[in-house]
């Protein structure tokens, strides 16, 4: 490294119990694209978080330009022009571009700002006039507005939290032409951080990779680093402990024929995906998330309907249908998001409960609260789990209680087909063996199984097949015992021998 | 240093919103007290006063009831739609809408068995409540407009609507020139049942057990409360959302279009603009206290109802009726104060 413009070392951070950063080392040059890489969680958002002030690390040296700096705050990190664009849009969607902007003290085109909007409006491809409300925007475009505001905020160093998430293929490319031409003409420091290999490999000059909060990989060259050393680094060891798999398999009892969708922002994220599985069988879906598989779940499941192809779940063609059609052919859904979606929020534990099946304690209009306190009390028998009072709000039990009674609830009628997203996502270690077995007892059940997991591990562990999923495509479909970390990793980063 | 944070509390006392109404209860006595006290009346001579001429013998007990029987049923249908976190600020309007509907049903139908005819004429009220609220139903589940000013515009459309009836197409020639509608006649008055008490109130009671059934132990108030707490588990779960927003917004506005029926048929008996004296507000006071219990509004709205008595009457002896009126609102703000208590808990976290 020959002139570090940021040198961060020996940066370590908890929250609770959860090491988010542990002993990492960071270096920045300037004028240079660098690429952060690593699976969600790893610690990436965390130390860019700590770079722009938000958090206090708890140990560890920041230096600036060659000086030492204490105690970053938000304020102190804009004046040694650090920015960034997070996850999650901070425009104000009713103010104009021009508002947006130039809202900071910092904003150093006061005067010329017509100039500075133009030139910087050619090197992001942004038609737009600068009265426009940020509200009439597209989000790619929003995007672009976000990056410009830290140049209008005099930032030198820029953190772009996983831009690319929302473009499109095309603007993707257009925004590595707006990088490059920043970091050369303006002598921008850039990172980016990303999930999707082909990304990093297309923007940066240099990478680093962080796994479970620890740096793994610094200042790689991008154009000597191979494919595979990346994923290995990313993903990291996968033991081989696996489950017994002379599992018997029956019939078929899930298929999904040449399914296609188009979502609301006009992006493909599926395209002629099949799967069939069979009874007693686990199907492993594996890739980076956001290659299509919660779409994928939401469509197998009836909770989007206006897809192309076909689902046949116990050769009952139900394409079109809804989500009870689903549940009358007993197939449940255990999904990503737990609280908001699998569970609602401030409901009690008891109607939580009840989700999957509460009209089975209906008589006609009526509700019997008795049938549905003696199913959850079979719940919290048969599972385990701890709920101290059932008509308290569901956010009273801990994450691997909450998880046991989505689970328990999905899984007491003894599905005929399980589609589980992450399901150990977040849970430690004993929860997650618990809930292994309960797939795997009810794969013995006979249950046919449709994994989701990012977890590698995980997946090799249950899994009799696997696919891999890349930009709504399958792009491999093969034998968990045929299968290596090696050939599923590249499957996730798009390459496909 | 030290930090203050503001914390959720997991456990909430089963009784936390019956003890916050009595704190709230308590809070607006000791400030009526002192305004009492400000403008040299006795408080004690003061609320024993109103206490007496509002609960203190059958005619004024009958009285206090009959107050609170709009309050009761709009704060029900308040309730109802709050099921699914949705706010129906027109109840005032759709109480107005009963009474046209039931009017408008009147003028035209002529049934000779007045048992039946009052139930027709009910119907209509209860019915024009939910008329009146389509509109916003609509625009919130189709264009997902906010149903908080819909439904409080609409306020102002049906009392103009109701001004524009009374001294237009509907006024009673023989009312000297007083802008109301004609009398209906006293066969489908509602009978009273015990001194006073119209028997409106029994309607009201079986309407308190309907509401409970309804949000408390059937599948719609299940799927309702599932809606309500987070959309996209509705969805996940197959239940429609927007029809149950439509549904109990639907069942909402006719409970308070019913109470404009009742007040009809049993206090003005005729449309005027005294069909409501801000009824459909103050039942949202009395909804929010309760925390949106039905058997709690049914005491609470019983209690307001004395208090709107009470403050009537202790005009006699020089005391603003504005006293019951400062009474209800304190009482809102200090029972909300102490929920917030109830429910959040203030932490003092050591700073790094």
């Amino acid at each position: 490294m020959k002139n570090p413009i940021l040198e961060a070392k020996g940066i370590s951070k908890s929250f609770g119990n959860i090491k988010a950063l542990d002993d990492v080392d960071f270096f920045l040059e300037k004028g240079i694209i660098h690429g952060l890489l690593g699976e969600n969680g790893a610690g990436k958002s965390s130390l860019m978080n700590i770079l722009s002030g938000i958090y206090i690390p708890e140990k560890g040296t920041l230096t600036i330009n060659g000086q030492l700096i204490k105690r970053l705050n938000p304020d102190l990190a804009s004046s040694y022009g650090i920015g960034m664009v997070h996850q999650e849009f901070r425009l104000i969607d009713s103010f104009s571009i021009k508002d947006n902007l130039t809202l900071s003290k910092s904003n150093i085109y006061q005067n010329d700002f017509s100039e500075a909007f133009s030139k910087y409006s050619d090197i992001f491809a942004l038609n737009l006039n600068a009265m426009t409300p940020v509200s009439e925007l597209s989000v790619g475009e929003k995007q672009k507005v976000e990056i410009m505001k830290l140049i209008f905020h005099n930032s030198s160093i820029m953190l772009l939290d996983e831009p690319t998430a929302v473009l499109t293929p095309q603007e993707t490319v257009q925004l590595k032409e707006s990088l490059e031409t920043l970091s050369q003409e303006d002598e921008k420091t850039i990172v980016l951080i990303t999930h999707k290999l082909k990304e990093i490999k297309d923007f940066t000059e240099t990478i680093y990779v962080m796994k479970n909060g620890k740096m793994v990989a610094k200042d790689l060259d991008t154009k000597t680093v191979s494919d595979t050393q990346l994923i290995e680094l990313m993903m990291g060891e996968v033991k081989t402990s696996k489950f017994d798999k002379n599992n018997f398999k029956g019939d078929t009892k899930l298929e999904a024929v040449d399914i296609s969708f188009t979502n609301e922002q006009n992006i493909k994220t599926l395209q002629n995906v099949s799967l069939e599985i069979k009874s007693g069988e686990v199907l492993g879906v594996a890739g980076v998330s956001g290659n299509g598989q919660v779409e994928l779940a939401n469509i197998i499941c009836g909770i989007i309907k206006d897809f192309e192809g076909r689902v046949i779940v116990k050769t009952k063609d139900v394409t079109g249908k809804g989500v009870k059609s689903r549940k009358k052919l007993n197939l449940s859904y255990i999904p990503e998001n737990r609280l908001g979606v699998g569970l609602a929020p401030g409901v009690s534990v008891l109607d939580n409960s009840a989700i999957k099946e509460y009209f089975q304690a209906s008589f006609g209009p009526h509700l019997s609260k008795n049938v549905l306190l003696n199913s959850l009390n079979d719940l919290i028998n048969k599972f385990s789990i701890k709920a101290p009072d059932v008509k308290a709000e569901i956010s009273t039990l801990s994450g691997g209680n909450m998880q046991k009674l989505l689970m328990g609830r999905e899984l007491i009628s003894n599905p005929d087909v399980i589609i589980a997203a992450q399901p150990t996502r977040g849970l430690d270690v004993s929860a997650v063996d618990s809930i292994h077995n309960l797939i795997i007892d009810q794969r013995d059940k006979g249950s046919a199984i449709l994994l989701i997991s990012e977890d590698l591990d995980e997946l090799f562990k249950l899994s009799d097949r696997l696919i891999v999923m890349y930009e709504g495509k399958v792009i491999t479909e093969i034998e968990t015992e045929l299968a290596t970390v090696e050939n599923i990793g590249l499957a996730m980063a798009g390459i496909n021998e | 240093m030290n930090k203050f944070l503001l914390s959720k509390k997991l456990y909430r006392n089963e009784l936390a919103t019956f003890y916050s109404f009595l704190i709230g209860f308590l809070i607006a006595i000791i400030v009526g007290s002192i305004i009492l006290l400000i403008q040299s009346k006795n408080p004690f001579d003061v609320f024993s006063l109103m206490l007496k001429l509002s609960i203190g013998s059958v005619n004024s007990l009958s009285n206090s009831l009959n107050k609170a029987i709009p309050l009761i049923l709009a704060g029900l249908g308040i309730a109802i739609i709050n099921s699914v976190k949705l706010w129906n600020i027109g109840a005032e309007g759709q109480i107005f809408f009963g009474a046209i509907a039931l009017n408008f049903v009147y003028i035209n139908t002529s049934i000779e068995n007045s048992y039946l005819y009052i139930f027709l004429l009910l119907a209509s009220g209860f019915i024009g409540g939910s008329v009146c609220i389509l509109l916003p139903a609509l625009s919130k589940v189709l264009f997902g407009v906010n149903e908080i000013i819909t439904t409080l515009l609409t306020n102002y459309i049906v009392f103009g609507l109701t001004i524009y009836l009374i001294n237009g197409v509907w006024k009673d020639p023989n009312s000297l020139n007083f802008p109301a509608a004609a009398y209906v006649s006293e066969s489908v008055y509602l009978p009273t049942v015990f001194g006073k008490l119209s028997s409106g109130f029994l309607i009201c009671i079986l309407f308190t057990l309907i509401a409970y059934y309804i949000k408390d132990k059937s599948v719609f108030g299940y799927e309702m409360r599932i809606a309500g707490g987070s959309a996209l588990t509705a969805i996940y779960a197959g239940i429609s959302a927007k029809q149950k927003a439509f549904i109990a917004m639907l069942i909402g506005g006719g409970f308070a279009g019913l109470a404009g029926a009742i007040e009809l048929l049993s206090q003005t008996h005729r449309v005027s603009t005294g069909i409501s004296q801000g009824f459909g507000y103050t039942a949202i006071i009395v909804a929010a206290i309760t925390g949106m219990r039905p058997l709690g509004i049914f005491l609470v709205g019983s209690l307001f109802g004395a208090l709107a008595i009470g403050g009537s009457v202790i005009q006699t002896i020089g005391v603003s009726s504005y006293i019951s009126d400062i009474i209800q609102a304190t009482t809102l703000f200090g029972a909300l104060i102490a929920q917030f208590f109830f429910s959040y808990e203030i932490k003092r976290v050591k700073d790094d």
